[in-house]
Parts: structure tokens; C-alpha cells; sequence
């Protein structure tokens, strides 16, 4: 559906996006995961056509969306990271406008606007203003105004930042559902668990770069056997990473003030050892966690950092 | 067919938009009412007349020449117009102590023969403290009175001495040689000095005149002296501009609200964007005209030509909404664009006299009247409601206003075009 070659944008010397590529299927759920400045909210603003790409090009079904953004545009649903609403309208008269602005008209725009309330659950506060709607409504409403014309594709910016975790829950079971009536979705996050939950593909993304790509099972097994080992604790972590630096086993580590991360092979009994020597050395341990290989070891083995809310 | 329904979705969500937060609206329209009203109150509501000065003059140099000249000028009917006077004796102190009057011009003894002797002298004024701008209109004509006399004095120096001997008590005949001399010497005085005192430095001659009198009786004579209708369309043009501030910089508030960048993300482009917030501001500032007008209509300007008034406001409005266009389309952000818009309307509304009649106004800022909207619309509409004028007398004014709606509009599209494309990230 969705095929991005060789993108980028330059911001003066920064180039938030740096010559990525990939491909989003019809009907898949494609999850761009990487921290805050990874370059995944100007992906998301150049594929909505709001913004011009320095490089590359983008293709939509088969067409050039520099050569026809408005074919393009009214063929998708934009759901931004913030909410933009009409604050003193109703829902019902939000999903109007929206949904008129895409062509709709008639009764079939009162199908369109029931159907979205209904999905997004405010039907029965269809005709209160916005703002008097607590925080997870408006997004829940930010989300449907992306829906309401039966978007071919839909472009979700992180939609679910800010939120309570009900509400979280609510959204994320609405864009099951969209990809489920078989609409194709470009989904961007920095939460590990909704990208592991909810996407059919990852494209792992930071610095404005795609650093790997794949399903969960793929980049899992990429990851191998490496294990997170995290120890924290009142030591002068920079000393310990000098110290530790080079050991057996040790394939990275990050360290922060009271916290040590360490990218472990986890095929022996590395892990282990290396525990049993922090423990004999002096170090004023408090507590320690070992995770198995996920995505999230993979992101520190890529990046060399931690993915982190 | 899909942009003209586009166009009219994006300009009703607008209107809808607007009429649920309709505060900002009703304080800008409400400004002209209430400037107009407290004017209009002031100096005397609807149809009245305008409150004449009642003023005292007590004439402490009995019956000379020059003291009974100037109490003549004082009691003249010119001066009737806006002096009610009365001329006192002993009595003008206790008049003024129950208040039946606005002001005490006190002639002192021997004002007659110290001014022919060229002494200084002064002339007393007492105010009323309990009125407030009635008193203040007395004290500035008095003003202007010893500005006259002292000039006078000065110019006919060499005649005054001539005249003295001929004025007092022991005076010879005058004979029609002395009158022939002194009427030369008058002459060559006024001529010596014709550079100075033509044209007169200073008239009172229009300063609240309103509407010449109706001798055919077709409209309200009450009217004529209308305050509120003479205040009112400077102050209502200028809110007509806000009303047009307030349409325009939705654009940006859309683009801080996001709303901006969701429709750029449809099947919309900048340029219909741009048209359709345009129209809405220009519907706006219609539905402000028209509330004005029927406020107007209601305060006695029934009788005013309706195809002028229709001609004048779309022009208007046009200018309306090319110059918030313009504003709009430099600024970067909301607050600049309503920082720079309050700047600019204040700046044109005075030079334009929507506040501060012309006359009134110091020559260098009149030299930058007519480059104001606000002058050729304030002074259409006085024209209107003032006159007899058609809707022929205003046609230059709505040609100029329109020209300038146009030019601004063209000038703002680009502007805002880029606005736009910014507002929406791109």
C-alpha cells in the first residue's frame, strides 16, 4: 500500500530523516518504534503530505504523492499525535465537518458519524461540546475524526501518548478493529509493549534511520540469546562500567547515575557469573532484573541505549 | 463542484464556530454603541438638540464702546447657535452658586480704556465645577476671545491711538476727516498684517455641527444635531476592522489548535483554506454592518440613502477583509498578527478621524488622512448620515475603499498561502 524510497529531510545541519526505505502491505499493521526525536513523527508528517520530502519519494497504491497529494490525501485518515479538535463543536458535529470535507454527504455521513461514535464509544456524549470532555475522550475522538471516512490506510502518530491506561486500552482495541475491517495502518510509537502487541511489522527507527525491520518473531530472533541485565543501586556507575568493561560475555553497557545496563550473552552462564562479580565487589547493590531477549535488548544492542518511556 | 462544497463546509464550520463563543464579537460591537451612547449622552441623546452653553457675562465697565462690542459678539446670533447668554449685573456670582449656569465671563472695570492704552488686562472666567465638558467649551472659546482681542489690540495699535481721543467723556466732534483717517489707518493695518490673519487661525464654526437644517422637512429635524449618529461611524468603522481582526487570525488560531494541519492532511489545499477564511471574515464584518446599521437606523438615520449605505459597507467590508489579510499574512503567529493589527487599526483610525474629527486633528497627521480605509469609509458614512448625500456623493469613497480591499487582499493571499503551508508543518 504504502512504498517509501530512499526519504529524507534535512533540518539545516540535522537530517531528521536520513534515506529510509520500507514498505507497508495492504492490510498490515506497520509500527514505527523508536524514542522521542527518532525522526518518526516527520516520516509520518511527509507520508500525510504535509510535508516535502528533501529526497525520495513516496508511493501511495501506485501513485506519487508529490504528483497528486489530493488523490492521495482523500484516499487516507491522518490521526495526528495532538489532539486537533474543534473545542466548542460537538463530536457529532466535528465527525460532520470531517467527514464532509472527505466527500461525505447525506445519509451516508450519518451512517459514517454513527459508526465512529459507536466505534470510539461517545455516542452517548455525541452532542456535548469537546471541551467539556476529560483528556481520554478527546483522544478517542481525535482518533475517530481519522476514521470516519473509511480511510483506504490511516496514519497514527503515537495516539496513545499522554493517556490513562483505560483509555489506552480503549484506543488500542479501536485500531485492532480498524485493521481487522481490512484498512492498512502505519502505527508510530515509543512504547515497547503496544509495538510488540499490536504490530505485524516493525521497523525500528532512531536518529532518522530504520536500524532493523521485520515481524516480532524476526527481530527476536536477531536478537538471539542476549539478555538485559539492569542493576541499580548507590555505586558511581561510570567507575563500574570502566571496571566491568570487557568482560566475558559483556557485549555493551550504559550507564546512568545508580543504574548500570548491560547487554549479556545469554547462551552460558554469563549472566550469572557476572552478577555473582558485581556482588563480591563492593558495590552498594539494591536491586537487579535480568530480561530475556526482546525488542528491547535489540534496541540497545542497535542503538546502544535504552528504549525507555 | 467538490471545492465549492468544500469552500462551504469550511466557511459554515467557521460561522457555527463562532456563533457558539460569540463573546469577542459582541464586545467589539458593543464598543462603538457604547462610545457612541456615552458621546451621545453627554451632549444630549437621541434627536436632541445640542446642549447650549449657558453663559454669564458680567460687564463690570458699564456702557463703553469696546465692553458693549463685546458683549454684542458674545449675544450675536452666530454665537446663539452654541451660547445661551445671559448679561448679569451683581447678580451672576449668586446665579452661578445655584448652578444656572456653565460658566461667569467677568469684563473688568476699565477694560475699554486699558485696551485702548494698550495696558495689559485680563478678563475672569468661572466655571461650573458640577458639569463637566460645558464649562471646559466656555473656557476654550474665552480663550480663544483673548487671542482674538489681544491680536486685534496689537494690529489696530496705531488706529486705537488715533480713536482714543474721540472716545470718554470731554471728546471733541469727530469730524469726517478723523473718520476718513482712522478708517485708512484700519486699513493699512489689516493689510499689513493680512499674512497673519488670513485665514483665520481658528473658527468654532463646525466643531459639533452635525446636519445642516432641513428646510423641506423631509427628515427629522431633531436630527440635525444628532451626536450619536455623528459619533458613531468612525467608531463603528473601526470596529468593523476588529471584526475583521477576529475572522482572520482564526487562521491562526487554527494552526496553534492543530486543526489547520488535519485539514492540510485532506483533500484541501492551502488556497482554499485561505478563500474560505477570507469569506468568513467578510461575512462576519457584513453581519457586524448590518447590526450597526440597524442600531443606526433605529438612532434616527432611517432616512439615509440605502444604496449608498449597501455600496459604501461591501466596499468596506472588502477592505475589511483585505487589510486583516494583509496583517495576517506577515504576522508569524497570533499574538503578532494581534499585536500588529491593533497597532495599525489605532494608527489608521485616528490619522482616518474615526475618533477625532479632521479639523480637529494636527495638520501632519491630516497630510496621512486620505492613505486611511477608515477615512474614506468614516467620512462616506458621516456624508450619509449627515446630509442629503445619495449614494452618487459616496461613490468615490467606496471606489477608494474597494481599490484598497483589493490590493491588501492581493497582497495578504500570498501571505497567508504561506501561513498556511507553515501552520501545517510544511
Amino acid at each position: 500500500m504504502f512504498k517509501v524510497e530512499k526519504l529524507g529531510k534535512r533540518y539545516g545541519e540535522i537530517r531528521a530523516v536520513d534515506d529510509i526505505s520500507f514498505e507497508v502491505r495492504k492490510g498490515e499493521l506497520y509500527g514505527l518504534l523508536g524514542p522521542n526525536g527518532a525522526g518518526k513523527t516527520t516520516t509520518m508528517s511527509m507520508l500525510s503530505g504535509l510535508l516535502r520530502p528533501d529526497e525520495g519519494r513516496i508511493l501511495f497504491d501506485g501513485i506519487d504523492l508529490a504528483a497528486d497529494p489530493i488523490r492521495v490525501k482523500a484516499r487516507l485518515g491522518v490521526v495526528p499525535q495532538e489532539t486537533a479538535l474543534y473545542e466548542n463543536l460537538s463530536a457529532r458535529e466535528n465527525l460532520r465537518f470531517w467527514g464532509g470535507l472527505y466527500g461525505l454527504a447525506g445519509a451516508a455521513l450519518d451512517r459514517a458519524v454513527d459508526r465512529v461514535l459507536e466505534q470510539v464509544g461517545l455516542a452517548g456524549r455525541a452532542k456535548d461540546a469537546v471541551r467539556a470532555y476529560s483528556g481520554g475522550m478527546k483522544r478517542r475522538l481525535n482518533l475517530g475524526l481519522g476514521l470516519v471516512h473509511s480511510p483506504q490506510a490511516v496514519l497514527m502518530d503515537e495516539p496513545t501518548v499522554g493517556i490513562d491506561p483505560q483509555a489506552r486500552l480503549n484506543i488500542l482495541e479501536v485500531v485492532k478493529n480498524v485493521v481487522a475491517s481490512g484498512a492498512t495502518v502505519l502505527y508510530t510509537t515509543h512504547y515497547l509493549e503496544e509495538a510488540e502487541t499490536l504490530c505485524d511489522r516493525i521497523g525500528i527507527m532512531d536518529h532518522g534511520r530504520i536500524l532493523a525491520e521485520g515481524t516480532l518473531e524476526e527481530l527476536k530472533r536477531r536478537v538471539g540469546k542476549k539478555e538485559i541485565l539492569t542493576v541499580r543501586g548507590s555505586f558511581d556507575a561510570e567507575a563500574a562500567k570502566a571496571r566491568l568493561t570487557g568482560t566475558a560475555g559483556v557485549l555493551s553497557i550504559t550507564a546512568e547515575p545508580g543504574r548500570l545496563t548491560l547487554s549479556v550473552d545469554g547462551a552460558g552462564r554469563a549472566a550469572v557469573d557476572l552478577l555473582s562479580g558485581i556482588l563480591s565487589s563492593g558495590m552498594q547493590v539494591e536491586g537487579v532484573s535480568i530480561q530475556p531477549p526482546s525488542l528491547s535488548s535489540l534496541f540497545l544492542d542497535l542503538t546502544g541505549r535504552e528504549l525507555r518511556d | 463542484m467538490h471545492r465549492l462544497r468544500r469552500l462551504r463546509l469550511l466557511i459554515v464550520k467557521d460561522l457555527r464556530r463562532k456563533a457558539r463563543a460569540p463573546l469577542g464579537l459582541i464586545v467589539v460591537l458593543a464598543f462603538p454603541l457604547l462610545f457612541a451612547g456615552m458621546i451621545g449622552l453627554v451632549f444630549g441623546s437621541k434627536g436632541e438638540s445640542i446642549p447650549k452653553v449657558r453663559l454669564l457675562v458680567e460687564n463690570l465697565d458699564g456702557d463703553t464702546f469696546l465692553s458693549r462690542g463685546l458683549v454684542s459678539a458674545l449675544t450675536s446670533t452666530q454665537m446663539a447657535d452654541y451660547f445661551d447668554v445671559k448679561v448679569v449685573h451683581d447678580e451672576g456670582a449668586a446665579l452661578m452658586e445655584k448652578g444656572e449656569a456653565s460658566a461667569l465671563l467677568v469684563v473688568p472695570r476699565g477694560f475699554s480704556s486699558d485696551l485702548l492704552a494698550g495696558r495689559p488686562l485680563s478678563l475672569a472666567l468661572v466655571r461650573n465645577p458640577a458639569e463637566g465638558i460645558l464649562p471646559e467649551i466656555a473656557e476654550q472659546s474665552a480663550r480663544m476671545l483673548v487671542e482674538v482681542l489681544d491680536g486685534g489690540a496689537r494690529v489696530l495699535r496705531g488706529p486705537l491711538d488715533d480713536l482714543r481721543p474721540f472716545i470718554g467723556e470731554n471728546r471733541p466732534v469727530i469730524t469726517d476727516e478723523s473718520v476718513a483717517a482712522i478708517s485708512v489707518a484700519v486699513h493699512h493695518a489689516f493689510d499689513g498684517a493680512s499674512t497673519f490673519l488670513t485665514p483665520p487661525v481658528i473658527t468654532l464654526a463646525d466643531a459639533f455641527v452635525t446636519r445642516a437644517p432641513d428646510e423641506t422637512g423631509k427628515k427629522n429635524a431633531d436630527s440635525v444635531s444628532n451626536i450619536f449618529l455623528f459619533v458613531l461611524p468612525g467608531v463603528a468603522v473601526y470596529a468593523l476592522f476588529l471584526v475583521g481582526d477576529q475572522g482572520m487570525r482564526d487562521l491562526l488560531t487554527e494552526a496553534a489548535a492543530g486543526t489547520l494541519r488535519r485539514q492540510m492532511a485532506g483533500p484541501v489545499d492551502a488556497g482554499a483554506i485561505v478563500v474560505a477564511k477570507a469569506a468568513f471574515t467578510a461575512i462576519l464584518a457584513a453581519i457586524a454592518a448590518v447590526l450597526l446599521a440597524l442600531v443606526g437606523a433605529l438612532a434616527g438615520g432611517a432616512g439615509v440613502s440605502v444604496v449608498g449605505f449597501v455600496l459604501l459597507s461591501l466596499a468596506l467590508i472588502v477592505a475589511v477583509t483585505g487589510a486583516s489579510a494583509a496583517i495576517y499574512g506577515l504576522a508569524r503567529n497570533e499574538r503578532q498578527g494581534a499585536t500588529l493589527a491593533s497597532l495599525v487599526y489605532l494608527i489608521l483610525g485616528f490619522a482616518g478621524g474615526s475618533f477625532i474629527p479632521l479639523q480637529n486633528l494636527p495638520p501632519s497627521v491630516r497630510v496621512f488622512s486620505t492613505i486611511s480605509p477608515f477615512y474614506w469609509a468614516t467620512q462616506g458614512y458621516r456624508l450619509l448620515l449627515t446630509s442629503d448625500a445619495g449614494a452618487a456623493a459616496i461613490l468615490p469613497n467606496a471606489g477608494v475603499l474597494a481599490a484598497i480591499g483589493v490590493v491588501l487582499l492581493a497582497v495578504g493571499a500570498r501571505g497567508l498561502g504561506r501561513a498556511v503551508r507553515r501552520g501545517a508543518g510544511a
